[in-house]
């Protein structure tokens, strides 16, 4: 993207003068994920006023106190739910909700799953930094096993579970993993979810340097984001050919494809600190969202009591 | 007599302005100084403006002072902000590149005295060498630190420890802040620990015999937990960091049925999760300890910030009625003993109990002697299965409402609990008749927590000023009381640590025995004040509330008894 054009965006998307300088660390990728976010959203063209942004609390649902749209910055763990009732009482609304792992799937875990299953056309942006940042280092829900945290100062004693196969699980019906680390990849996953017509999640693997790295002794910024790259693996897209899961390598560049081995999928990977794991769209299917079938309930309730009108005549 | 000093170190999160901060707390309370430490910092882990502000003097000291006698800026915009609180005679240490042009600014050349990384080191240095703190009282606090984390850091921290202090000497202007006769070697005779509230209710929490702590983290009640965790292993407690509050406080409950002394600490959103347990906790009658650091709400409010917003929310917390007690701890000290207390009190009344504080105990740190420990049983709990009546019935009606409490697996005795009503047995029950009996069973305990009821403290005298606090506000409010005495004024405090249930008899007289009431209060409305009208019928006619998510202090105080007896008319 030419230089201008990032200008422009930046200026026409963000609270530049209002909310900066942001809160996050130097060198947290969250910035980076807002970035994506601004530039999916320009590039669908929808306009400022038909986007809500939705978050909790947390690093991460710091973002939609810098990015100029409809904003609710809410309590920890319910951008979910607050995203539900607007959507129902709004439907011509586009809904984005962005929350970390521990907000998503930690406290706000319920919401996540029951989100999941009744399939409204939301977006649920998660980032999974595996740690709760913002807190001071605690461990999550996403924590891998072993792993050092304020909280977990032997060693941590519980295991990860892979936010992607729960959202999988629960029936979400698009459902895409990426990492700050593959940047235009990651912009066309989050343009991707906005457009599917269903709940539509992203995953996306983050690092946290200052609570988690540090602790773990895994490196600066860089370096945990050079891991990111090593550790992701991209599936072919499941709408193209090949069964979901099915892997190509992401290798070194940052556009995932590129040939290398698979190596091990299993979601089991996410619970260590550099096993590999699946990047790309994981599950695509097609199926009526919530507003859809509640249409069709009205229209059918509708044509019985006309039914029962002309009955009774 | 030495005027007591105020040190504010200000700069960005991650700049270490807390590391100095607790080393120059640590050599100046090995050196025999009272200090008073206290931290306020944005929710964010870097960037942002934190400070650490420091009293150090004869006190001892139980609030920090509103005005700043040496400002150690390690950004411009500490200076800019806090230029307003300089004294007449303050120092400001800051780098040369934004040190102000001011009578008693330091322009600091950093980048001649060291890697930018240390300069929080030369910043320590700076200030020892202007207290006057002998070098080596210096050096052990850094020794001790980093010695044991990082020994290949101590060389290069000595080094620009050294070059700062040759850089003080040359340069330091003409100032009144050594520490009278702080070149002496301190009294190291008597060991006092250098503790926060927060780690005092730890502490207390473990003496009481706490063997069970589940929570979500929330500040500013989570360095609670990080401490116990820290003592985990020695004491044999289980700590369990959960999904989220609601499962943090039924755990606890879980944990106490089956016979672990039990607490939950959080802030008043996880606490408002925890609102369905606590019910739960008083339908089964099972001890629990809830500990609620307050920060400024509703919602997510403030969260680094302070607050006394919450007390009603804890009195009225959870459905249906049950009897409960409130302890707000107003020092460290109480802290300690007030948790242990609870602790007690929980599974004596098999009722709910709570500890009230704030962020601003939760973070001030001050010395102190070690805690007496005679005195303080830790719980043991539930009843000798021996010693029941048989058959056992876990809710057995009994004239003082305290029923059998067995332990799950110890014993021949099944034990049974309800959520729903139940009868005697445990077995849910429609019965009306047994509905009531089971409601005034449980209400009566309420008798039980009024026998131990901790009375209000008076100090001063009784009959002419008298400012009436409950909570964190006790230091402030006893230093402006000192103060206003020193001019010459009559002037009395009565202090709350227990803030339900009330005994009239114990304070009632001395309200209206004094002049001039004045409630004091960490909100906005006066919470304290009106519970106190509901229960006496006695209205404290005048309030001052700080509610802008800052602690009092007795310049505060004192600003606002001026003006308000100047609206009030001399009465
Ligand atoms: C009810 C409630 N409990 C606890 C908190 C404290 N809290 C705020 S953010 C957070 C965790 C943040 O972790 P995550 O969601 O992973 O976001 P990150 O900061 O890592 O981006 C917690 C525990 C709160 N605000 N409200
Ligand atoms: S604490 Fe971690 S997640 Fe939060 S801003 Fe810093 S690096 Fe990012
Ligand atoms: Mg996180």
């Amino acid at each position: 993207m030419k230089m201008e054009k990032v200008e422009q965006l930046r200026h026409y998307y963000l609270r530049h003068d209002k909310k900066f300088p942001h809160v996050w660390c130097p060198g947290c990728g969250n910035g980076i994920i807002l970035g994506s976010l601004i530039r999916a959203i320009d590039k669908i063209g929808l306009s400022k006023d038909e986007v809500v942004l939705a978050s909790g609390i947390g690093c991460a649902g710091r973002m939609p106190v810098y990015a100029d749209f409809n904003t609710l910055h809410t309590t920890h763990g319910r951008a979910l739910t607050f995203a539900t009732g607007i959507k129902l009482a709004r439907p011509e609304l586009n809904l984005i909700t962005v929350m970390g792992d521990g907000d998503a799937t930690g406290i706000g875990g319920n919401h996540f799953i029951h989100a999941a299953r009744r399939n409204l056309n939301l977006t649920a942006i998660i980032i999974n930094n595996q740690i709760y940042g913002m807190t001071g280092g605690q461990y999550s829900p996403t924590t891998p096993y072993g792993a050092k945290a304020a909280t977990a100062t032997g060693g941590h004693l519980e295991h990860a579970f892979s936010i992607a196969d729960l959202a999988v699980t629960a029936g979400a019906s698009f459902v895409a993993r990426g990492t700050v680390y593959h940047v235009p990849h990651l912009d066309k996953l989050i343009e991707q979810g906005i457009r599917k017509n269903g709940f539509a999640v992203i995953e996306i693997m983050a690092y946290c340097h200052t609570q988690f790295g540090r602790r773990n002794k895994m490196g600066d910024a860089v370096t945990m984001m050079e891991k990111l790259r090593d550790r992701a693996v991209a599936v072919k897209d499941p709408g193209a050919a090949g069964s979901p899961g099915t892997a190509v390598a992401a290798g070194a560049s940052d556009t995932p494809g590129a040939a290398a081995s698979a190596g091990a999928l299993d979601s089991d990977s996410l619970d260590t600190l550099d096993g590999k794991f699946a990047i790309g769209v994981l599950t695509d299917v097609e199926k009526p969202d919530y507003i859809a079938e509640y249409a069709r309930l009205r229209a059918a309730s509708r044509l019985n009591a006309q039914n029962a009108g002309n009955a009774g005549k | 007599m030495q005027q007591d000093i105020q040190i504010l170190i200000g700069g960005e999160a991650g700049q270490g302005l807390v590391t100095i901060g607790q080393l120059l707390g640590k050599a100046l309370v090995r050196a025999g100084r009272e200090i008073f430490a206290s931290q306020t910092y944005h929710s964010r882990v870097r960037g942002g403006h934190n400070t650490f502000a420091m009293r150090v003097g004869a006190g001892p000291f139980a609030a920090p002072r509103e005005s700043i006698d040496i400002l150690v800026a390690l950004n411009a915009e500490t200076v800019e902000l806090h230029r307003p609180q300089l004294t007449k005679r303050a120092l400001i240490i800051a780098d040369a590149a934004f040190a102000p042009e001011l009578p008693g600014a330091i322009a600091v050349p950093f980048g001649e005295l060291g890697p930018e990384k240390l300069w929080n080191t030369a910043a320590l240095a700076l200030l020892g060498q202007v207290l006057g703190l002998q070098e080596q009282q210096l050096y052990q606090a850094v020794e001790a630190t980093l010695g044991q984390k990082k020994p290949e850091l101590l060389e290069e921290n000595q080094e620009i420890m050294k070059k700062s202090r040759e850089w003080a000497k040359a340069h330091l202007p003409e100032h009144d802040f050594v520490l009278a006769d702080a070149t002496a070697t301190a009294d190291s005779t008597q060991k006092r620990l250098l503790l926060n509230g927060n780690q005092a209710i730890a502490l207390g929490a473990l003496a009481g015999g706490l063997k069970f702590c589940a929570f979500y983290p929330m500040t500013p009640s989570t360095s609670v937990v990080l401490e116990l965790i820290t003592h985990a292993e020695t004491m044999g407690c289980v700590i369990e960091q959960a999904e989220d509050e609601i499962a943090a406080i039924n755990m606890a409950i879980g944990a106490a049925f089956a016979g672990a002394p039990a607490m939950v600490a959080t802030s008043g959103g996880g606490f408002a999760l925890m609102a369905e347990g606590i019910s739960l906790a008083a339908m089964t009658e099972t001890p629990v300890l809830t500990v609620v650091a307050q920060r400024p709400g509703p919602a997510t409010g403030m969260p680094t910030r302070t607050e006394q917003g919450d007390l009603e929310f804890v009195l009225h917390a959870g459905h249906g009625e049950f009897p409960r007690a409130i302890l707000a701890p107003g020092s460290i000290e109480e802290c300690f003993t007030l948790t242990a207390r609870a602790l007690a009190l929980t599974e004596r009344s098999q009722s709910p109990v709570f500890l009230l504080t704030d962020q601003f105990l939760a973070d001030s740190a001050r010395p102190v002697t070690p805690f007496e420990l005679n005195g303080i049983t830790p719980v043991r709990p539930g009843d000798d299965p021996e010693k029941v009546a048989t058959p056992y019935r876990r809710y057995r009606l009994t004239p003082d409402g305290l029923s059998p409490r067995l332990l799950p697996g110890l014993s021949e005795h099944l034990v049974v609990a309800d959520s729903d009503e139940h009868d005697e047995d445990g077995h849910l029950s429609e019965d009306y008749g047994l509905r009531t009996a089971m409601v005034k069973k449980r209400l009566q305990k309420l008798e039980l927590l009024k026998e131990e009821v901790t009375a209000p403290t008076l100090e001063g005298d009784q009959d002419a000023l008298l400012l009436v606090c409950w909570g964190s506000s006790l230091g402030p409010v006893r230093e402006a009381a000192a103060i206003l005495r020193d001019r010459g004024l009559k002037v009395g405090t009565l202090h709350f640590s227990q803030v339900w249930p009330l005994l009239p008899e114990q304070f009632l007289d001395l309200l209206q025995k004094a002049d001039r009431v004045v409630g004091v209060e960490g909100n906005a409305t006066g919470q304290f004040a009106r519970l106190i009208r509901r229960e006496t019928g006695f209205t404290i006619a005048e309030l001052i509330n700080r509610y802008d998510g800052l602690p009092f202090t007795a310049d505060f105080l004192l600003e606002r008894l001026e003006t308000q007896r100047a609206e009030t008319g001399d009465r």
